[in-house]
């Protein structure tokens, strides 16, 4: 086993969302950044290149391909396939970018930008769309508008429907299967939507987050479900803690474990391995969970997993902490291969070879 | 970059003209000025509106000071050196020297780093084709690289503590200087060709005044002549130099020194050079002969670039308070040559560290256009690391103070500029108070982007334990959402923000809002607020009644009535809501079978009487009959005293019944 190698690139933009290009038979080595807050915001298309400085421990440094201009701060992305990516956006819209990999240069262009998705009824000024999801073909958004709006990436200017599915902001949404999404909302509840019918016709399931001071705000921020066994629910929150869910049983949460001290703003299982689950938080700290391998085995065979097992569940996973000490938010992450890949508002990208 | 030269403002607009063009300035947070035209008013003016009022607009400028910063390129070097700035602060004052120093490595290596992308900006054809920016970038480049060499300077004399600080100052002198060292690769290059350029002698001899020894020999090897005796004794003369290392005896080093030195200028009377008047000419220059200096002096461009070069020919040993008085004669000697050359600041900071002045040293590096970077963070580092904490004390410097102020005024910049401000809050929280109060103020003014934005600044709020900004935020994004009609987002905020007020406000409303309209507003917030209703008793209440709503929608009378009478009871009825809750009552009084049990009917019907009926009679008193309804309003009855009666006689009915059912079953 090696160590994990760590290394910052300065990249003179606050980052909100990073994502590996999909390969399916190699390591990525070329990555999508997103930023926010920033006077011009872009999506860029970043490329790694071995360091030709020989004296440093550095192996490999990124080098920015080609970036288009954004409209808004980047809230989101999302590949829809191989080469489509798709970025959400604050001013309401999505668009579609499409990478062309080439030897020398690789592009970026964007294809096609949707029709404002998400504005606030009364003013008819647009809500930041916060977040997306991806299945398929499909994309969810929502945005702060409380509303859902599902469309099939063939044609982004079409909606197939919109869910108004809250009346205050929704900040994350998750595919659980082709009908059915989670979304969460700021005061941490949770709703199971489905994405056939319409607003009236919601089946009416929430389920509100556990907290530790029930009379505090504990917002949910990520949500994420298991690659495999999609019932299961993972939501970070304001808290710092992870609550997650058995889907086919919202009587209670299946298990609660407090983690960091600060905003969880990023959670999900490795893309490839669903025995590790990370987690990104506020104060700058990316953690990696791993189910106990003997345990893991067993569970795989009768449908349950570590994380359903409540009280239990910190003796059945280890926790490392990945990034430490980072001071500033580390807003997205993205795995691929041994390799992890995070954005934060320190306005670096960190690359974390050898993860495990 | 002159003392003497301060901005100038002109408003020119319609208005300042009028007023004889005169204007007033007043400091708005952020180092901003708001300008406006002016017109002096005095004791004896006359207090009436001005012919012209009205005529045009009043115009407000903000004049603003402009920064190196807005170039984007220049956002990693803030960045960075943010994240070095928290590594120094966590080494804190008790770390070894070589961990200060490498601290000051890793600043100015980001700044090398930071040069080099601005370099490779400037030769993009975006940036070529934008006059400003290619002059904001030259410009930038000119200012850190200045930067960048007095801290390297600052760091050899103050940091390492050598003995002996000359192989460090060619270092630095040549690092500088790199023309010099390009030809020189040339030469190199074009082997036995390269005599045959026109300035071959001239770059020899430049190389010869910096020192790059090893240089000249190489190229004078590849020389045509190289065999010839003039060029084998030149080559002795040069190798057999010596050179100090530290820790060799310095007595015996000069003897050595001194030995060779004669050898090398006998050798020159000798006349073995006469043949090749020009290596003659690199020899007296190595031998320290003064008059070839001069002459090199006033071909140098800079006073300081040949100083350490001089040094290796005549001090080979020179220690750093020796420096003091060399710079000093050095520099003397170079303006008596340059008579026409002002110096500049830059000139000025380099003899002043030279001449361990770092007073004025500092003085001057504020009024470097780099928004003080490099005066806060080496003054922070100076202070951690507290070699000169002697001479600042001698010179009644409060160091400590210093560093506060500076850090204080760096972080309010960051602070106050868009999209900065997170950087500014690592500056500001070495501030203590001061840097506390500060962030209270400017918090709550950076423009809110989105709700994950607003989020972000409370938890950064929030772990400074800087409840009111928390607050203010979630103030503010309450009343933006309920300006909006997001009353359900409005309630969240007013629920984040702890206001009791602001809560107990958008409760009202939407009680209110339902015993006028039957609607009940964001019923999705309401149903989840779960324990967070007891911040406002308004909005227990709320939150109770609309659990009595759903229960009475979902036919489940019995718990429906309980909770009911449970609220009636409560006292925490606003008065406006009391014909609302009390109609309610109204279909489970006359329901076919008995919901209500005498004992609630009697506690019914004692609200009613001691409850409504004073509350409708003191509205009447004060509004006049008519305008009774006004206040108190439900959607289900036109007129709130029609339902007296009609509550009166729902309630006699059913205790009644009540009455008879309770007493038969007792029996």
């Amino acid at each position: 086993m090696s160590f994990p190698k760590v290394s910052s690139h300065f990249v003179s933009e606050k980052i909100s969302a990073v994502r590996w290009l999909p390969e399916q038979l190699h390591q990525s080595d070329r990555f999508v950044t997103g930023s926010w807050d920033m006077d011009h915001n872009f999506v860029r298309l970043y490329r790694l290149q071995s360091n030709q400085y020989a004296d440093t421990s550095v192996d490999y440094i990124p080098r920015c391909n080609d970036k288009v201009a954004m409209e808004a701060d980047v809230t989101a992305m999302e590949f829809v396939d191989k080469n489509t990516l798709a970025v959400s956006c604050a001013d309401g819209h999505i668009s579609l970018m499409n990478v062309q990999r080439a030897v020398e240069e690789d592009q970026l262009q964007r294809t096609a930008r949707s029709e404002r998705l998400h504005y606030f009824r009364y003013s008819n000024k647009s809500a930041p769309c916060t977040g997306l999801s991806v299945y398929g073909g499909d994309i969810a958004t929502v945005g702060e508008d409380g509303c859902v709006n599902i469309m099939n990436a063939s044609n982004v200017k079409q909606v197939k429907r919109t869910i108004e599915a809250d009346s205050m902001s929704l900040l994350s949404v998750c595919y659980i299967s082709q009908q059915q999404l989670v979304t969460a909302n700021r005061m941490g509840i949770i709703r199971v939507l489905d994405a056939r019918a319409a607003t009236g016709a919601q089946p009416k399931l929430s389920i509100g987050v556990a907290s530790e001071d029930e009379k505090s705000s504990n917002f949910v921020s990520a949500l994420s479900t298991h690659p495999m066994q999609q019932h299961i629910l993972l939501c970070g929150t304001e808290e710092g803690s992870i609550t997650v869910w058995d889907l086919r049983n919202l009587e209670c949460p299946a298990s609660y474990l407090s983690a960091h001290d600060s905003p969880i703003t990023d959670i999900g299982f490795h893309r490839k391995d669903p025995s590790k689950v990370f987690t990104a938080a506020e104060a700058g700290e990316v953690w990696m969970w791993t189910e106990n391998k003997l345990i893991g085995e067993r569970n795989l065979q009768d449908g349950s997993s570590a994380w359903l097992s409540g009280d239990r569940v910190r003796s059945l996973i280890s926790v490392d902490g990945v990034l430490t000490k980072i001071r500033k938010s580390i807003n997205s992450f993205d795995t691929n291969g041994s390799r992890l890949l995070c954005g934060s508002d320190t306005e670096a990208v960190y690359l974390i070879d050898n993860i495990f | 970059m002159n003392d003497n030269t301060v901005s100038t403002f002109e408003l020119g607009d319609a208005l300042a003209i009028r007023c004889g063009n005169t204007l007033t300035g007043v400091f708005v947070p952020g180092s901003k000025i708001a300008l406006s035209a002016y017109r002096h008013v005095k004791w004896n003016s006359r207090d009436a509106p001005t012919e012209t009022a009205g005529q045009d607009p009043v115009l407000i400028y903000l004049a603003q000071e402009t920064t190196l910063f807005e170039e984007p390129v220049l956002r990693s070097l803030l960045a960075e050196s943010n994240v070095t700035f928290a590594t120094l602060q966590e080494l804190g004052q008790k770390a070894s020297r070589a961990e200060y120093l490498g601290v000051s490595h890793a600043y100015r290596s980001l700044v090398r780093a930071c040069l080099e992308r601005l370099d490779h900006a400037k030769k993009t054809p975006e940036v070529q084709s934008d006059e400003d920016r290619l002059q904001r970038i030259t410009e930038t480049i000119i200012v850190f690289y200045a930067a960048e060499c007095l801290w390297h300077l600052f760091e050899i004399l103050y940091m390492q503590q050598n003995q002996h600080v000359v192989p460090q100052l060619l270092d630095w002198a040549r690092f500088y200087a790199p023309q010099i060292e390009d030809r020189a690769t040339d030469f190199l290059l074009m082997a036995e060709g390269a005599s045959e350029n026109d300035d071959y002698w001239d770059v020899l001899k430049s190389l010869v005044m910096v020192g790059a020894l090893d240089v000249t020999r190489a190229i004078l090897v590849q020389n045509r002549k190289a065999s010839q005796p003039a060029f084998k004794a030149a080559e002795l003369i040069l190798t057999s130099m010596p050179v100090y290392q530290e820790g060799f005896p310095l007595k015996k080093f000069h003897s050595q020194w001194e030995h060779w030195h004669v050898d090398a200028e006998r050798k020159i009377r000798a006349n073995t050079f006469g043949s090749e008047p020009e290596l003659e000419e690199l020899l007296q220059l190595v031998t320290g002969n003064n008059e070839k200096w001069d002459a090199g002096i006033q071909e140098s461009s800079e006073w300081y670039e040949f100083l350490p070069g001089y040094l290796l020919y005549t001090k080979p040993t020179c220690k750093p308070f020796e420096l003091k008085i060399a710079a000093a004669n050095w520099l003397n000697r170079w303006t008596l040559l340059h008579p026409d050359r002002q110096l500049n600041n830059m000139d000025r900071m380099i003899s002043q560290l030279m001449e361990h002045d770092l007073r004025l040293f500092i003085y001057d590096t504020q009024k470097i256009n780099d928004t003080h970077w490099l005066t806060t963070h080496l003054i922070d580092l100076i202070y951690h690391c507290g070699e000169l904490k002697s001479y600042f004390e001698q010179n009644n410097i409060d160091l400590p103070a210093l560093r506060h102020s500076m850090i204080y005024e760096y972080g309010s910049y960051l602070m106050s500029t868009r999209s900065l401000w997170q950087l500014g809050v690592d500056y500001l929280d070495c501030c203590k108070q001061e840097g506390k109060a500060a962030m209270e103020l400017l918090l709550p003014r950076i423009p809110l982007r989105s709700d994950r934005h607003a989020l972000k600044l409370m938890s950064v709020a929030r772990q400074r334990g800087l409840v009111d900004v928390e607050q203010e935020i979630c103030k503010v994004l309450s009343r933006q959402s309920f300006d909006d009609r997001r009353y359900g987002s409005a309630l969240e905020w007013a629920i984040r923000s702890k206001d009791v007020l602001l809560v107990t406000g958008i409760a009202d409303f939407i009680l209110m809002n339902y015993s006028k309209t039957g609607n009940m507003l964001c019923p999705d917030v309401i149903v989840s607020i779960g324990s967070r209703m007891f911040i406002s008793p308004r909005l227990v209440f709320l939150s109770k009644y609309f659990e009595f709503y759903k229960l009475y929608r979902n036919r489940d009378f019995l718990s429906a009535v309980e909770l009911l009478v449970n609220l009636l009871d409560s006292k925490i009825t606003p008065d406006y809501f009391w014909p609302s809750l009390l109609i309610d009552t109204v279909p489970l009084l006359e329901s076919n079978d008995p919901k209500i049990f005498s004992k609630e009917t009697v506690a019914i019907l004692h609200h009613l009487e001691t409850e409504l009926v004073p509350i409708i009679e003191r509205n009447t008193d004060k509004l006049g009959n008519k305008n009774a309804e006004s206040v108190l309003k439900d959607y289900r009855v036109e007129n709130v005293d029609e339902i007296l009666n009609i509550m009166r006689l729902a309630c006699a009915r059913n205790l009644a019944r009540a009455l008879v059912i309770e007493h038969t079953h007792s029996i």
